[in-house]
Order: C-alpha cells, then sequence, then structure tokens
C-alpha cells in the first residue's frame, strides 16, 4: 500500500502540463501562476511534497483540489462520492451474482442441452461487449424507446432508496454484465467438476434427494472458486465503474476521476487511484477471510 | 496442441475461423472498399445504413464501414502490440523469479502484486493523465495493465515444472540458465500464457476503445474503434448507426477471441474438456 | 445599439402533451412535479465550478450562477442595449468622466445596504495588482473613482475610453458589486463556495461537481422579482444527459443544448427550443512568426482554400453562421456586414496566392485542437479541405484546451483552433485580437495601420463612428489574415413547456434570466 502511493506520486508528477494553468483558464498571468504555485505548496522539492501528501492520507486528508473544484477538500469530495460508488458497486455485484447463480446452477444442472448451450453462449457474449457500448444499448432500448429508466443522472441513496434503485439500475447493469458472465462460467465449471466427483456419487447412492445432495455436496464445495472469483473480479467492477459512472452521469469516484483527469488535477486524480487501490485490497481481505471460513479443511 | 484436436473443440473452432476471417476483412476490406477511411463528403452527411453505406456515414460524411475496418486494425495493433511488449518482459521476469525463487522472486512478484492490485482501466487512466494522449502511449497502458498477469502464470507455472526431468536434466548436462528458461522450460509452459494471451488481446481491445472513447486515448483523426464510438455517442439519438455498428463489430471481434482462448483453454486442460465434451 | 436576436419558439404545449410528459416521468420524479415554487435550472455540458467570487471566476458555468446573485451598474436590456440596473441613471459627464446614479435602497444577501463605497471597493479591488483578478486588464484604464456622496460614483479614465460602459454590465466581466463591509480587511476563503451579493437569489447549498441551490432573494430591489422561491441548479457534465433530464421531466430549463439534437428537439412538443446568433466567434489562430504562416501569400492561399458553410453544417450541425470576422455579427453595430473575399472559398485564387508565397504544396503544417467534441471535427474539417485544395500537408494535433492555450501564449505553436465566447464589447475580440500590443494577440500580429484605428475607436464614445472605426481596422486586418475567421455558434435553451417569461441573450445571461421566470 505504502509503495502504491509512492508509484501513484511520482508517476503523476511527471505528467505534462501545467495545473495552475489549466485552473486559472483564459485569463492567467504568470504572477498569478507564481502566486497559485506557492499558495498550494507546489513550488516545494518533490520528496516534501510527497511526505506531507503521505502524512495527510494517514489522517484521510488529501488536500485540496486544484481545479476540478477549487480549493474543496478532496476528503470532503470523496466522502460525498464515495457513497454513491460504494452503491453502484454493491448493486452491480448483486446483480451479478444473482444473475450467474441462476444461469450457472441452470447450465451446470442441464449440462450439454439447450438451456447450457444458451446459458453458456450468453455468457461468452457477456464478456465480449465492451461495457460502455451495453451502456449505450441499454439507454436505446430501455431508456430512450421504452422510458422505463433514466438515461442520465442518479438519485442518492440517501434521499431515497427506490430512486437509488431504479435510477441506478442501468449503470449497476452495464457494469454487472461482463462479471455475471464470468461468474457463471466459473460457477458452472466447479459444479460440473463436483457434480461428477466420487462423494457425490456415494451421497446419491446412499439414497439422498437430488436435491439435497446437489445443495448439500456440490453447491457447497464449489462455492469456494466462486468467491475467489468474484474477489478477483472486483479489479473489473471498478475500472467498469470509472467509464460507467460517465456515461450515466452518477456523481462517484469514477466520474471524479474521469473529471479531474481532464482538468489536469494531479491531487484528485492521485487520490481517486489510492481509494480504489484500497477498495481492492479491502475486498481481497475480506474475501481471503470469508474463505477461509467456508473451506471445510480448515474447519476442522 | 495437434490441428483435428483444434478442428474437433467446436469453441476454438468457431473462434478462430471468425478471428481469421476478420483479420482478413480488415487487411483486404479498406483496400477494396470504394471509400477511403478519411474521403469526407460533405453533401452525405450522417446518411442512414444503405447498401452504399452498409454501416452509414459519419458527421463528416464518411463510409463508417471502412473506418471500422480501418479502426479495428489499428486497435488491434495497439492491443497486440501491448500484449506482446507484456508478454515478452512479463514471461522474462516470470522465467526467472520462478526459476531461481528467492529474493529476486520475492521482490518481483511484490511489484506484480502492486501493478495487479489496480483495477485494469484505472490503472490505465492513471498512465494515460501521466504519460499524455496518443497512440503508443495507449500500448503502453495495456503493457503494464498485462505484465503482472504474464509474470504471475509464467511464475507459478515455471515453479511447478522447475522439479521435473527434463529440467534436471538439462541442468546436469550444464546448460546455462537463459538456455534452460527458454529452451526447456519456456515450450512446456507455453500453453496456458497463449490462452492468457488471446483474452488479453480482446480485452485490450476493450481498455483502447474506453480509453479512446472517453477522449483519453488515441486521437482523432486516427480511426480507432474507440475514437469512431466517441464520434458516434456524440450525436447518438440522431444518428445511433455509428456507435451501434461499431460496438456490434467490437462485439463479434471479441465474442471470437474469446471462443478462441476459451477453446485453447479446454484442449490445454484435457481434465476439463474430456467432461464436457 | 440594434441587435438581432432571432428567438424562435415553439408553440406551448398541445392538450395531448401533458400526458405524454407525464409518461415519460420516472417513477421517484412525482415528488419534484408537485412543488412549481422550485424551478430546477440544470448547467448543461459543464459541471465544474470553483468559485462563486465575480473577480475571481473565469469559467462559464461560474457566470452562469453568478449572474442570477450579483449585479452590476449597468446590464443588457433584450435588444442588447445598455440599461441601468444597480445604477439608477448614467451621465457621461466628460469624455473621461462617467456618472452614476445609484438605486437607493438596495441590500445584499445579508441584509446590508449598497452604497457607492461597495462600487468604489468592488472596481479597487479588481484593478489591485495583488489580488490577481483574471479580469484586471480591463480595469486599468480607470485613474480614479470618486464617490461625493453615498449614491452617487464617478469614474474617471487617463484617457476616453468607450468600452468601459460594457465592462460595467452583468456578463463575465468581474464587474458584480460584492460586500466590502465582508471583503475590506482580504477575501475570506469562504466567499468563493458562499458569496453574498445584491441578485435575485442567494445561495442555500453547494455540492461540487453535483448541484447548487439558490433562494429567493426577499429584499431584492425589483418589484415582485424574482417570482420562483428556489432554483435548483444540477450540474450535469454531458449535454445530451440534459435533454434526456429535460424531457424526462427531471429538469425545467437547461444551459445549452447539443447542436445535433436541435432539430428533432425543435419538433418535438415536449420542449420549447430558444435559439439565437451567440455573441462568440471562432477561428483558426495562425502564429505569424513562424514558418509557413509568416508569409501573408500562404496565409491568404489557406484562407481561401476551405468553405465554412460546410463547417457550419457538419461541426455544429447547421447551427451557426459563416463568421465575416473576428467581431460576432451579433455586435450588429461594429460587426464586419459583408463576408470579405479573403474569406471566401475561392480555389483557382487559392492556388493563385499559393504562386505567389515562398512555400509550396506539401508544405506541412500541425493544427493543435483538443476535447472530444466539435473541436475536433473543427480542425479535421479545416485540415481535410485545405489539404485537398492546396497540396499541402497539414495535420491535426490534439491535445487539451489548457496546453494549447499555454502553447499558444509561448509562441510553440503553428497553427490551431480557438475562440472566444461571451464577451460583450467589440474591443474585446477587434482590439484584443488585432492590436500589436492586444491580450489575445497570440498570432503576432502588427499593423501600425491597424493599431491606429483600434486606438481610435477606444477614444470614440459615439456608438455610429466608434462601431465604423472597426470595421475599418478589421477590413485592413482581414486582407493579412492574421487570424481566420470561420463561424459563430448559437446558443440555446431548452424549456420545459409549462416554463414562461426566460428570455434568452445571445451572450447566454442564465442565471440572470431565471428571476423572470413566471411559470415552472
Amino acid at each position: 500500500m505504502l509503495v502504491g502511493t509512492l508509484v501513484v506520486f511520482f508517476v503523476m508528477k511527471a505528467a505534462p502540463g501545467d495545473p495552475a494553468l489549466v485552473v486559472l483558464g483564459d485569463f492567467a498571468t504568470p504572477e498569478t501562476i507564481a502566486k497559485f504555485n506557492a499558495d498550494r505548496g507546489l513550488d516545494a522539492p518533490w520528496l516534501m511534497q510527497y511526505l506531507d501528501w503521505l502524512g495527510g492520507i494517514l489522517r484521510f486528508d488529501f488536500g485540496t483540489s486544484l481545479s476540478v473544484s477549487a480549493d474543496q477538500d478532496i476528503s470532503a469530495l470523496l466522502a460525498f462520492r464515495l457513497p454513491k460508488t460504494l452503491f453502484i458497486g454493491l448493486y452491480a455485484m448483486t446483480i451479478a451474482i444473482t444473475l450467474s447463480l441462476i444461469l450457472g446452477t441452470l447450465a451446470a444442472v442441464n449440462r450439454g442441452n439447450a438451456i447450457d448451450t444458451g446459458a453458456t453462449s450468453l455468457a461468452v457474449l457477456g464478456v465480449s461487449m465492451p461495457d460502455f457500448w451495453f451502456g449505450y444499448m441499454l439507454i436505446l432500448g430501455l431508456s430512450i424507446g421504452l422510458g422505463l429508466f433514466p438515461s442520465y443522472g442518479f438519485i442518492p441513496p440517501s434521499q431515497s432508496i427506490l430512486g437509488a434503485l431504479h435510477s441506478g439500475f442501468l449503470p449497476a447493469l452495464a457494469i454487472a454484465a461482463p462479471m455475471a458472465a464470468v461468474f457463471t462460467r466459473t460457477l458452472r465449471t466447479a459444479l460440473i467438476e463436483n457434480l461428477d466427483r466420487e462423494h457425490v456419487m456415494v451421497s446419491k447412492s446412499l439414497g439422498h434427494s437430488g436435491r439435497f445432495t446437489f445443495f448439500h455436496h456440490v453447491f457447497r464445495n464449489s462455492i469456494i472458486p466462486y468467491i475467489v472469483v468474484v474477489g478477483l473480479q472486483i479489479r473489473y467492477l471498478l475500472g467498469g465503474v470509472v467509464i460507467i459512472e460517465r456515461i450515466f452521469g452518477v456523481n462517484g469516484v469514477g466520474s471524479l476521476m474521469v473529471e479531474a483527469a481532464f482538468a489536469r488535477d494531479y491531487f484528485v486524480v492521485q487520490a481517486c487511484a489510492v481509494v480504489f487501490l484500497a477498495i481492492v485490497l479491502g475486498v481481497n481481505y475480506l474475501v481471503d477471510l470469508i474463505c477461509a471460513m467456508l473451506d471445510p479443511r480448515r474447519a476442522r | 496442441m495437434k490441428l483435428n484436436a483444434l478442428i474437433q473443440n467446436r469453441a476454438a473452432l468457431a473462434g478462430s475461423t471468425i478471428t481469421a476471417l476478420f483479420i482478413i476483412i480488415i487487411i483486404v476490406g479498406p483496400m477494396i472498399s470504394p471509400w477511403g477511411s478519411g474521403a469526407f463528403d460533405f453533401t452525405a452527411v450522417l446518411k442512414p445504413p444503405s447498401w452504399s453505406h452498409p454501416f452509414g456515414t459519419d458527421s463528416l460524411g464518411r463510409d463508417v464501414l471502412t473506418r471500422v475496418m480501418e479502426g479495428a486494425r489499428i486497435s488491434l495493433m495497439i492491443s497486440a502490440s501491448g500484449v506482446l511488449a507484456a508478454m515478452c518482459l512479463g514471461i522474462t521476469a516470470g522465467l526467472f523469479a520462478g526459476y531461481l525463487g528467492g529474493w529476486l522472486d520475492a521482490i518481483v512478484m511484490r511489484m506484480v502484486d502492486l501493478l495487479f492490485a489496480f483495477p485494469a482501466f484505472v490503472l490505465a487512466l492513471f498512465l494515460m493523465v501521466a504519460l499524455g494522449f496518443g497512440v503508443t502511449n495507449v500500448a503502453l497502458a495495456i503493457m503494464l495493465v498485462y505484465l503482472p498477469i504474464f509474470a504471475r502464470i509464467t511464475r507459478n507455472t515455471t515453479e511447478v515444472v522447475r522439479g521435473d526431468a527434463y529440467v534436471q536434466a538439462a541442468q546436469v548436462m550444464g546448460q546455462s540458465t537463459p538456455r534452460i528458461l527458454f529452451r526447456e522450460i519456456l515450450p512446456n509452459i507455453s500453453a496456458p500464457i497463449l490462452v492468457q494471451a488471446s483474452i488479453a488481446v480482446a480485452f485490450g481491445i476493450v481498455i483502447e476503445s474506453g480509453l479512446s472513447f472517453i477522449g483519453l486515448g488515441v486521437q482523432p483523426p486516427t480511426p480507432s474503434l474507440g475514437v469512431i464510438m466517441a464520434d458516434g455517442q456524440e450525436y447518438f439519438r440522431r444518428a445511433p448507426w455509428v456507435l451501434t455498428m461499431t460496438g456490434l463489430t467490437v462485439t463479434i471481434a471479441l465474442l471470437a477471441l474469446n471462443l478462441l482462448g476459451d477453446g485453447l483453454r479446454d484442449l490445454a486442460d484435457p481434465r476439463l474438456k474430456r467432461r464436457d465434451a | 445599439m440594434k441587435a438581432t436576436t432571432k428567438i424562435s419558439r415553439r408553440s406551448i404545449l398541445k392538450s395531448g402533451a401533458a400526458a405524454t410528459t407525464l409518461a415519460m416521468l420516472p417513477l421517484w420524479a412525482g415528488r419534484a412535479e408537485a412543488a412549481c415554487g422550485t424551478l430546477r435550472a440544470g448547467i448543461t455540458g459543464y459541471n465544474v465550478i470553483n468559485t462563486l467570487d465575480p473577480a475571481q471566476a473565469s469559467l462559464i458555468p461560474e457566470s452562469y450562477v453568478i449572474w442570477g446573485m450579483f449585479n452590476c451598474l449597468l446590464k443588457f436590456d433584450a435588444d442588447m442595449n445598455i440599461v441601468p440596473d444597480l445604477a439608477e441613471s448614467y451621465e457621461s459627464v466628460s469624455p473621461t468622466v462617467v456618472r452614476f446614479k445609484l438605486r437607493e435602497g438596495v441590500k445584499f444577501h445579508d441584509g446590508v445596504e449598497m452604497t457607492s463605497a461597495d462600487v468604489k471597493f468592488t472596481l479597487e479591488r479588481l484593478s489591485d495588482e495583488s489580488f490577481g483578478s483574471p479580469h484586471r486588464s480591463k480595469f486599468m484604464p480607470i485613474s480614479e473613482i470618486r464617490t461625493p456622496d453615498a449614491y452617487t460614483v464617478e469614474i474617471e479614465t487617463a484617457e476616453p475610453f468607450a468600452p468601459m460602459l460594457s465592462y460595467l454590465t452583468n456578463t463575465r466581466t468581474g464587474s458584480q458589486i460584492v460586500p466590502m463591509h465582508l471583503l475590506k480587511d482580504g477575501t475570506p476563503d469562504s466567499f468563493a463556495t458562499n458569496p453574498i451579493g445584491t441578485g435575485p437569489f442567494k445561495l442555500s447549498t453547494y455540492e461540487p461537481g453535483a448541484s447548487l441551490s439558490l433562494v429567493a432573494h426577499s429584499e431584492y430591489f425589483e418589484e415582485g422579482l424574482p417570482t420562483v422561491s428556489a432554483v435548483d441548479i444540477p450540474l450535469i457534465a454531458e449535454e445530451s444527459a440534459g435533454v434526456t433530464a429535460l424531457l424526462g421531466g427531471s429538469i425545467d430549463i437547461t444551459s445549452t443544448a447539443p447542436f445535433a439534437d436541435i432539430p428533432d428537439l425543435e419538433k418535438d412538443n415536449r420542449v420549447q427550443v430558444l435559439k439565437s446568433g451567440g455573441t462568440n466567434t471562432r477561428f483558426i489562430s495562425l502564429n505569424n512568426a513562424v514558418a509557413p504562416f509568416d508569409d501573408v501569400h500562404f496565409r491568404r492561399a489557406v484562407s481561401m482554400a476551405f468553405d465554412r458553410q460546410p463547417m457550419v453544417d457538419v461541426v455544429l450541425f447547421g447551427e451557426g453562421r459563416v463568421a465575416n470576422g473576428v467581431v460576432p455579427s451579433s455586435i450588429s453595430w461594429a460587426a464586419t456586414k459583408e463576408q470579405p473575399m479573403e474569406t471566401t472559398m475561392n480555389p483557382e485564387a487559392a492556388l493563385a496566392e499559393l504562386e505567389k508565397s515562398k512555400y509550396g504544396k506539401g508544405t506541412e503544417a500541425a493544427i493543435l485542437t483538443w476535447g472530444s467534441s466539435w473541436w475536433k471535427r473543427f480542425a479535421e474539417v479545416f485540415v481535410l479541405q485545405v489539404n485537398q485544395v492546396l497540396g499541402v500537408n497539414f495535420n491535426v494535433e490534439v491535445s487539451d484546451s489548457g496546453t494549447v492555450y499555454q502553447r499558444m501564449q509561448s509562441g510553440d505553436v503553428q497553427g490551431s483552433i480557438w475562440g472566444w465566447l461571451g464577451l460583450i464589447d467589440p474591443d474585446e475580440y477587434a482590439y484584443e485580437i488585432y492590436h500589436t500590443n492586444g491580450a489575445r494577440n497570440f498570432e503576432n500580429y502588427s499593423n501600425p495601420e491597424v493599431d491606429a484605428l483600434l486606438e481610435e475607436a477606444r477614444r470614440t464614445l459615439d456608438l455610429g463612428p466608434r462601431g465604423d472605426l472597426y470595421r475599418q481596422a478589421e477590413a485592413l486586418a482581414i486582407k493579412d489574415c492574421p487570424v481566420l475567421p470561420c463561424f459563430e455558434s448559437n446558443v440555446h435553451n431548452l424549456l420545459a413547456p409549462k416554463v414562461q417569461g426566460f428570455v434568452q441573450r445571445p451572450y447566454s445571461g442564465f442565471g440572470a434570466q431565471l428571476a423572470d421566470v413566471k411559470d415552472c
């Protein structure tokens, strides 16, 4: 994590373009630029700037924004936007998991027949569509065409849970599609492997019902690789969030990062990268914990 | 991996056929197309799909199909060169780390873990801000996204085969370490790497088009797939075909690459093939 | 001052439209629909607001809000005439002195009365070098500000300076009157996000990058205004999303509209489209100091080698007009009336000029541009045409607008796409671009005859003769082609069918117009 912040900081410092100019805009003069840089400590040596910044992160203080929202506390910006990103992320995850549990199980149980082929094809299609394009197709079909969902703007859950679920559905679905596809394939493979295992045969021969066998033996054993993959996919989820948030006008951390990228607001881009890094590491830790709990061998 | 095995696997067959067809089309297509990818015609702006313009025309009256073929070639080249560079560096790092172990392994894998912890698109976006726009930098970003993946796969498989008889034999014969790595080990672990490569090229195209789509990647007039879609997005309501058709093409191309990757995986992993057949 | 403000408005909703609108409403919008007291005016195409301090603001969306929260001494009426605002009247005492009589009883949002001391403070703050206002240069010609009593202000300039009146209007000038009692010991940081003005609306909440909400200023000096009790201003980065939000009933007014969608929207009875020729100019800036644009024949050849009408059609989807010069046609008393020969497509004449030039076919040049939308297409359309007609080899180089601006200032550029928007005095276009010492002269252009005419125009207070001087100066300058004027784009506002009373301004005076909205 520490090394991560170091990389983030110095790569950002090497970036071309002068943030002062972007901020001061059309009417900048050399004097105002010098003043701007001095005010924000941008004329100090890099190492000092880094240590300052790192010290700030530990206190959840990322400094102030340069150009996306001048002189605003970045922590305040993040605090305002992070809940929306987390909501959309969790929403997408829920959709992806629900879809994949249904499709994956159906495919595995009906291995080889039309249902399996259908579910598997859907899964391959899911990973093959660029998520932002799928987002636009959803807008074209469900929003412009049928008028079922708003194509832009997100009602934060703090205002209305129902509004958040409704206005967040299309972005969450666009992010969820490729993930659901990957999850479905993983689950199907794991289930099929476990269905062929000896203890499953034994259980069946002992006269346990098909349903009992399936849930007690097969599903339990298949769920660990599934959770591992879910954990790994958090990286793609967050990547999808960045671009999808922008398309659907969700004021989250992802769209903040893109805006900051355009505005050359170094501090904000850095802060967003660190936040995403922290989320990934946090989720990975959580996945490790869950797997340890579920693993029957370790449980003993 | 034998040819007849490839033919017997439906997914691999379909994938490789479509991929091959696709590559032929994007190379030959622009040559036989009556339109140039940059040939503007201000009298035929935003024309819907028709026989003469199967994908319609864009905001400058250019034939979208021709541009998509041209753009697909550019996107594929960017993605493939990024992935190739990632393979070269990643495989080398992974081979040495997996074979030699110890502190080298620890350092390389720490760095790999670090890069791996970043969401791919966040990392790519971050690099575009740091490096600036342009074709080369997009390829560079793709390289950095895939470098850790190739390094990790290579390292893990190398570690597994390190103790195998043929490696020990080579050691006994006094072969140099690089020779053992690239001559003995690499050919034996190439299957999973190739599988990963075909999938990586597919996702590389997604990364390229994503970056260019939001305006941080390839810049016009170079017609990459992302650039064409970004242009189409601007007047999406008025002329939905530009974005729709281009995206559909990307989807088909990625579908083919993914099928190919799946097929290769099944072939490389006989366990699944046997059960699935 | 005459101005041609063409406003086409959709006839108000037919009986069936209400049902359609309701059907389009998303589930969650029902709540907002009931309260008509709150106007929902979306700023579209932008979502960055750095400061609401008028003297520091430089971005368009910042002005959109500031215009509704502050007043200036003067303002523009619907026909682009300068009329009093905080001033009750004004008169020219001598060629260098203008006297303003202020309204009495004007209250700031905090209840304190606005007096001549605030006016003097505001203008001195703008010209204070240590304050570093981006608008400082406009107020440099002021030599003295006198306040004989609480309601009289006299502004004296060292020599006659005709643009001064324009600079005191409620536009992108920075001269919005700020409260001295809050700022006299230095501007507190909070003023940027929680400013106090005299305008019809005061700030209630501000969520950076997302939205602002304003409430009516109950002690506003104009009787009966504002008519709405509150305004919510969501910041919507994508213009097309603003359209969807309006059609979906989640907002009532947009600040802009996507050019491509205008024809469809004009046919749609769920929306009123307001449009007028904008006060702006879009041109190609050529660096007259470096090859190949250091040769006047080459510049002239390039200027005559591309057709500007297709640019309007293709870049703006028809939502604009070909520019005759850099002074926008909406400033009709000073704008060049006919399209000059030098800016009209003429392949034969262009090739003849190329013959006279020291550069020939195959000459290479990079044209800078930026952005994701039409700025890129602008450069592309230019380069494609010129390459075809002259056989030269220009290419487009894309970066971001900040970098382009930086390179233009440092002279590290051959040619670039550029434009100015929302400037309201011809001096800000003609003098600043063509004069040797002009602040916007990035072309390194210098012509003593042009300079003399432009200086004369600054000293001429009478609009008629002053306008003629700008025309003469521009006619001379255009022969040298330091910049290649291309087009002006229309300004648009989209209104929900119910909205009444919003009058558009060619400089797109968004916030200032919201006070007049009667129904929403």
